[in-house]
C-alpha cells in the first residue's frame, strides 16, 4: 500500500464518512457483515502495521534479555562445561571462569597452553594435601586445639576450626565481591577457597549473598552481558558482538545502547552522546554564561551582571568600588563631562581606537555559542519531556482508557492494539527526535547544504509526528466519550494505523540517513562523482518520500526534480546546481536565483 | 567478642612465655583492657633509626583477628610511610592484605621490616618520600637520624 495515498484516505475520511454511513444504514441488520468487515479491517491493519515491525525486530534480535534464572542457568552450564572438559571439580571450574571473566574459550586456551601457570595464578593445587595426621590440631586463627575431624582445610591442608572458617568467610563476603577471590587464611598460602567451602560452612544469609555476587560477576565481568540500566530492573541483556546496532530493548521496555549504557540514542553515536551529556552537566556552560553576561569588578574581580539601571555601578560590599560599566574606569573620573550616566565618551573614543576589541569579541562569541547551545538544548529537553508525557499517557491508556474504549465501541481489547502501537511509535519518535537535536548541535557549521537538508528532514519528522500525536490523542477522545457508529471507528482505525506506519517508515529512514552522516548530500566538489551522488540522493529522497506529509509533498516533488536535474548535470554543462538549496541555475548566473548564494 | 578476647589472651600468654625470643620487640598489654596494647621496637641496624626505641600503640577491634588491629607510632618518626603528625602507618597487611593468621608479634616484625625498607611511592609523609624519590638518600638519612636522636633516644643530661 502506498502510505501517501493512505494519508489522503485518512484525510478525506471526515467528509466521506457521514455519507457512507447513511448509505449503509444502521448496522442492526448487517451485524454479521460488519463483523466480517471489521475482522478484515483488522487483518489488514495487522499486516500493514505489525509485519514490518516484527521484521525489524527479527533483524535486530541480536540480543537476549536474561532474568535471574536464565543467568544462573547459563552460569551453571558454563561451569559444567569447563569442569567436564578439564576434569576438575565444579568449584574449581567456577574459580577459573571467574578469573578469566567467564570466557569458556579463554579458560580452555590458557589452561591448555600452560596449566601449571594457570593453577598457580588462580590458586588451584594439583594435589590435594591432607591435614597433618595428628589426633589434635591447632587452629591457625584462634590458636585453640581441636580434634582433627572437627577441622577443615582447603586443598592446601592448613587446618582451621569451623567457627573461625565461618567468621573468615563471613567477613570476606560482607566486605564485597572480593569474596569471590578468597584465599586460604594462611598468609604464606595462595590456595583458592571456593564455592564448596562457602556452601559447607557459611550461614544461609552469607551463602545467598555469595551466590548473588557470583551471579553479578557473571553479568558484570562477562564481555557479552550487561545489566539493564533502568532503575529497579533486574534483567541483564546478552549481546551478540559485532552484529550491527547497539540499541537493545530490555523486557522491562527500557531501551538503551548496549555499548555505552546510556538510553537508546540512534541516530547519534555514543561519542556524541557522551559529549552532549557532559556538556549538559558541565560547569563550562556556567562559565560561558558568566563570560557572556557579566564583567568582573575592576577592583575585586568578582563577576557582576548588569540587569538594569545606569552605567554607574557600585560593587556590593565589602568592595563598594564605584566604576563605569562601559570603560570599567573609576566613577570619580566620570560625570556630565563624559556623557552622563548613560554613556561614556571615554569608552566611545577608546572603542574607536580598538582598545576593547578583544574582550568584547570574546564576550560576543561566548554569547552566540551559548545561544546556539540553548536553542538545541531546549528542544532536546522539550522532546525529552514530551516523551515522558507520552509514556505516562501510554500507561493511562493501557490501565484504563482501553477498557473504557472497548466498552464504548463494543470491541475486544485485543483489537485495539493499533492504539497502543501508535503510542509506542510516538514514544520512539520522540526519542529519535530528541537526539536529532544533539546531532544538529554537533553538525558542522560550515556544511551548509547538509545543515539545511538536515533541518528540512527534521522539520518534516516533527510535523509528521505532530500529526500522529494529534490523531492518537485528540481524535481518540471522541470515541472515548460517546458511542459512535462502527464505521467511524473503523475509519479511525485505518487512519491511525496508517499514520503509525507512515511515521515509522519516515523515522526509520531518517535514522538511517543521519547515521550514514547525510552522505548523499555533499557539496558538489567533484563533477565526476556528482552522478553517483545524485543517484544516491534521488534514492534517499525516494526512501524518505513515503513519510512525507501532505505539507511536505510539494517539497518532495521539488527534491525529486532537483535530483533529476542533478543527474543530468554531468552531461549538461549549461546549468549548475546550488550547493545550498539544490536549485538549478543557468551557467550565466553567478548567484543562485532561488536563494541568492554565490555559486 | 569472646573469640577475640580468647585469642588475645593466647597471644598474651605466648608473649609472656617467650619474652626473650625476639629482643627487638617488647609487647605490653594494657593492665585493664586487653584490647589496648603498646609495643616498644628497636630501630633496625644499618638504618637511620638504629639506636632508637619506638613506641607503637595498638587498638584492637572486637572482630580481631578477622579484622586487623589499628597501629600507630607514638614516637615521632621521619619515614615515608608514616604520617608525621598522627603516626598512622601505611602498610598493606594492616589494610586489605590482612590475614587472621597474623599476630601482634608478626605485625611488629612487619613494621620493623617497613622501617628498613621504605616504600617512597606510596608516601604518607610526602617530604620524606620526595627526598628518596629524588635520589637524595643522604638528605633523607640525616633527617631521619635527626628525628631518631630527638625523639627516640634517651635524652643525655
Amino acid at each position: 500500500m502506498d502510505p501517501e495515498e493512505d494519508m489522503h484516505d485518512a484525510r478525506g475520511e471526515s467528509s466521506q464518512e457521514e455519507e457512507d454511513f447513511y448509505s449503509e444504514g444502521y448496522p442492526s441488520d448487517g451485524e454479521d457483515e460488519d463483523d466480517d468487515g471489521d475482522d478484515a479491517g483488522y487483518d489488514f491493519v495487522d499486516n500493514d502495521s505489525d509485519d514490518p515491525s516484527t521484521d525489524v525486530r527479527r533483524l535486530q534480535q541480536n540480543y537476549t534479555t536474561l532474568n535471574e534464572e536464565n543467568i544462573s542457568q547459563r552460569q551453571a552450564d558454563d561451569i559444567n562445561r569447563v569442569s567436564t572438559v578439564l576434569s576438575i571439580k565444579r568449584w574449581e571450574a567456577c574459580v577459573l571462569l571467574r578469573h578469566y571473566n567467564w570466557s569458556v574459550s579463554k579458560v580452555h586456551d590458557e589452561w591448555f597452553a600452560d596449566e601449571e601457570n594457570v593453577r598457580k595464578t588462580v590458586g588451584l593445587l594439583e594435589k590435594h594435601i591432607e591435614m597433618p595426621n595428628k589426633r589434635e590440631l591447632t587452629c591457625g586463627i584462634c590458636f585453640e586445639n581441636y580434634p582433627r575431624d572437627t577441622m577443615k582445610a582447603s586443598p592446601c591442608g592448613h587446618p582451621f576450626c569451623f567457627s573461625c572458617w565461618r567468621g573468615y568467610i563471613s567477613t570476606s563476603i560482607n566486605d564485597g565481591p572480593g569474596c569471590l577471590m578468597l584465599r586460604c587464611p594462611d598468609p604464606t598460602c595462595r590456595a583458592a577457597v571456593g564455592l564448596d567451602m562457602v556452601d559447607s560452612m557459611a550461614s544461609r544469609e552469607d551463602r545467598e549473598k555469595y551466590a548473588r555476587y557470583l551471579r553479578r560477576s557473571y553479568v558484570e565481568d562477562n564481555r557479552k552481558t550487561k545489566w539493564c540500566p533502568a532503575p529497579g530492573c533486574e534483567y541483564a541483556v546478552e549481546f551478540v558482538m559485532g552484529s550491527g546496532s547497539y540499541d537493545v530493548c530490555c523486557k522491562c521496555s527500557y531501551s538503551f545502547c548496549w555499548n555505552c549504557t546510556e538510553e537508546a540514542h540512534r541516530p547519534v553515536d555514543c561519542g556524541t552522546v557522551a559529549r552532549w551529556i557532559l556538556k549538559n552537566s558541565a560547569e563550562s556552560e556556567n562559565m560561558n554564561w558568566i563570560l557572556a553576561n557579566s564583567k568582573p569588578c575592576p577592583k575585586c574581580k568578582r563577576p557582576i551582571e548588569k540587569n538594569q539601571g545606569c552605567m554607574h555601578i557600585t560593587c556590593t560590599p565589602p568592595c563598594k568600588f564605584e566604576f563605569c560599566w562601559l570603560c570599567l574606569g573609576p566613577w570619580t573620573e566620570h560625570g556630565e563631562r563624559t556623557g552622563g550616566f548613560y554613556a561614556c565618551n571615554r569608552y566611545e573614543s577608546a572603542k574607536q581606537e580598538g582598545a576593547y576589541d578583544e574582550s568584547e569579541r570574546r564576550r560576543e562569541m561566548a554569547k552566540n555559542s551559548l545561544e546556539r547551545y540553548t536553542h538545541y538544548y531546549e528542544r532536546w529537553a522539550a522532546n525529552q519531556s514530551s516523551r515522558q508525557k507520552a509514556l505516562t499517557d501510554l500507561q493511562a491508556l493501557q490501565n484504563e482508557k482501553l477498557e473504557k474504549l472497548s466498552d464504548r465501541q463494543s470491541q475486544p481489547e485485543s483489537q485495539l492494539k493499533f492504539i497502543t502501537d501508535a503510542w509506542l511509535q510516538i514514544v520512539e519518535c520522540r526519542r529519535v527526535l530528541k537526539w536529532t537535536y544533539a546531532y544538529g548541535f554537533y553538525l558542522h557549521e560550515n556544511e551548509h547544504a547538509k545543515r539545511q537538508f538536515f533541518e528540512y528532514l527534521q522539520g518534516e519528522a516533527e510535523s509528521g509526528l505532530e500529526r500522529l500525536h494529534q490523531c492518537a490523542e485528540k481524535e481518540l477522545q471522541v470515541y472515548l466519550e460517546a458511542e459512535t457508529p462502527l464505521k467511524d471507528f473503523n475509519d479511525f482505525r485505518t487512519k491511525l494505523a496508517g499514520l503509525t506506519s507512515v511515521t515509522r517508515n519516515y523515522f526509520e529512514n531518517l535514522v538511517r540517513a543521519l547515521e550514514s552522516g547525510l552522505n548523499d548530500v555533499g557539496p558538489s566538489n567533484s563533477q565526476a562523482g556528482s552522478n553517483q551522488a545524485a543517484c544516491s540522493k534521488s534514492s534517499s529522497s525516494k526512501s524518505l518520500a513515503p513519510g512525507k506529509s501532505k505539507s511536505g509533498k510539494s517539497r518532495t516533488g521539488g527534491a525529486a526534480t532537483s535530483s533529476r536535474s542533478g543527474s543530468s548535470r554531468g552531461m549538461d554543462d549549461s546549468i549548475w546546481t546550488c550547493d545550498s538549496c539544490t536549485c538549478t541555475n543557468p551557467k550565466s548566473n553567478s548567484h543562485c536565483q532561488a536563494c541568492d548564494r554565490h555559486r | 567478642m569472646q573469640a577475640s578476647r580468647a585469642r588475645l589472651f593466647k597471644e598474651y600468654k605466648e608473649v609472656q612465655r617467650e619474652k626473650s625470643a625476639d629482643p627487638d620487640i617488647q609487647l605490653v598489654c594494657d593492665d585493664s583492657n586487653i584490647f589496648k596494647w603498646t609495643a616498644l621496637i628497636k630501630g633496625p641496624s644499618e638504618t637511620p633509626y638504629e639506636g632508637g626505641v619506638f613506641q607503637l600503640a595498638f587498638a584492637i577491634p572486637e572482630q580481631y583477628p578477622l579484622l586487623p588491629p589499628q597501629v600507630r607510632f607514638l614516637t615521632k618518626i621521619f619515614h615515608p610511610n608514616v604520617h608525621f603528625k598522627t603516626g598512622e602507618i601505611c602498610l598493606d597487611i594492616l589494610k586489605n592484605a590482612w590475614s587472621p593468621a597474623w599476630t601482634l608479634q608478626s605485625v611488629c616484625r612487619a613494621i620493623i621490616a617497613l622501617m628498613a625498607h621504605p616504600e617512597p611511592d606510596s608516601p604518607l609523609n610526602c617530604d620524606s618520600g620526595n627526598l628518596l624519590r629524588s635520589g637524595d638518600v643522604r638528605g633523607f638519612q640525616s633527617m631521619a637520624r635527626m628525628y631518631t636522636r630527638l625523639a627516640a633516644m634517651p635524652k643525655k643530661t
